[in-house]
């Protein structure tokens, strides 16, 4: 009983797989019933190709906190409409192969993941307990992935133009929250105002808001320089 | 040597400019980007390549010092680790229940 209201207030029951998978993992029977293989493959696209995922990978590395995808990726059935998470307690990003269809969505749920177990990687972030930890995580992951690019949002016919982005980064980091942890919608938001300053205007490892792969690839020069710039300052 | 290799000042410079980093900037902070600066910096780091020269050098250094600054403005909400965390490559345990 403890253990399944545990479950519910940090937002395991999202992810039903984490503790009891349904098929052995690599069996047949996985690969026949599930979107296993095809969340494989896009993984592998996305790390290989998004300018975002390879920044981040490179971050982390130098963090101290080499991706092993075998070990730091999951592709797992889960419920509802949620994405992807990311498992600090076993250092897992899990990918929701039943709700990742299209690659640029694979991308963009790598990319948020990635900056979550970057910012787990870099500092003492209390997923657990503490709500503006989790409020700021949230707030750069949604700023930082791509997630509230102005296609994305018009995809999602919610139609903004001045600082809409802020308004849009806003509400998933609100979402996000209020998915996983059992506190009101009125103590969330309050708790978004508290830390969106400094966590939106926090670009690490980026240095600024990519908009699109070019802005990654100037990110990526810029992170891959960083010795040489540091160094004549 | 200057922070950055000179040409990527200018390619910022240009890609600033852009319609679509405009578009952009507009759609994130409600106004248009300011890019004369990679300019400044594009035209000091050229001075300070081809003629060494000391105010181009401070300038440019200034200038890239100020974008640092901007980037560590507000005071963070958690604490940085020293060291990565211990369990990152720990081995899966399948089937351990949940502290």
């Amino acid at each position: 009983m403890d253990q399944t209201k545990q479950e519910e207030e940090y937002g395991y029951d999202l992810f039903p797989e984490r503790n009891s998978p349904k098929y052995k993992k690599g069996s047949f029977a996985e690969n026949l019933f599930t979107f296993n293989h095809k969340c494989q493959i896009m993984l592998q696209v996305a790390t290989d190709t998004s300018p975002y995922a390879k920044l981040l990978l490179s971050a982390m590395k130098s963090s101290g906190c080499k991706i092993f995808k075998d070990r730091h990726f999951s592709c797992e059935d889960c419920d509802g409409t949620v994405s992807g998470g990311f498992d600090a307690a076993s250092s897992q990003i899990v990918l929701c192969q039943n709700n990742i269809h299209q690659q640029s969505h694979m991308t963009r749920v790598v990319t948020h993941e990635l900056i979550h177990a970057f910012d787990h990687c870099r500092a003492h972030v209390d997923w657990f307990n503490n709500y503006r930890h989790l409020a700021c995580s949230e707030i750069r992951a949604a700023n930082l992935s791509g997630d509230c690019s102005f296609s994305n949002e018009v995809a999602r016919l919610n139609f903004g133009l001045k600082e809409h982005h802020q308004e849009c980064v806003r509400g998933r980091a609100l979402r996000s929250i209020l998915a996983v942890r059992k506190i009101s919608r009125v103590e969330a938001e309050k708790i978004v105002d508290e830390v969106f300053d400094t966590c939106f205007n926090d670009h690490a490892p980026f240095g600024r808001i990519p908009h699109s792969n070019k802005d990654a690839k100037f990110a990526n020069r810029e992170y891959e320089s960083r010795d040489r710039y540091y160094a004549n300052l | 040597m200057p922070p950055r290799v000179c040409d990527d000042y200018w390619s910022e410079f240009r890609h600033c400019k852009s319609l679509w980093n405009r578009f952009h900037h507009y759609y994130t902070h409600g106004t248009s980007p300011s890019c004369k600066q990679w300019k400044v910096d594009y035209r000091n780091c050229s001075e300070w390549e081809k003629h060494k020269t000391t105010e181009a050098k401070e300038a440019l250094q200034a200038s890239e010092r100020c974008r640092v600054a901007e980037q560590r403005k507000f005071p963070p909400v958690w604490n940085l680790r020293k060291d990565p965390p211990r369990d990152w490559n720990l081995p899966l345990n399948q089937g351990k229940p949940q502290d």
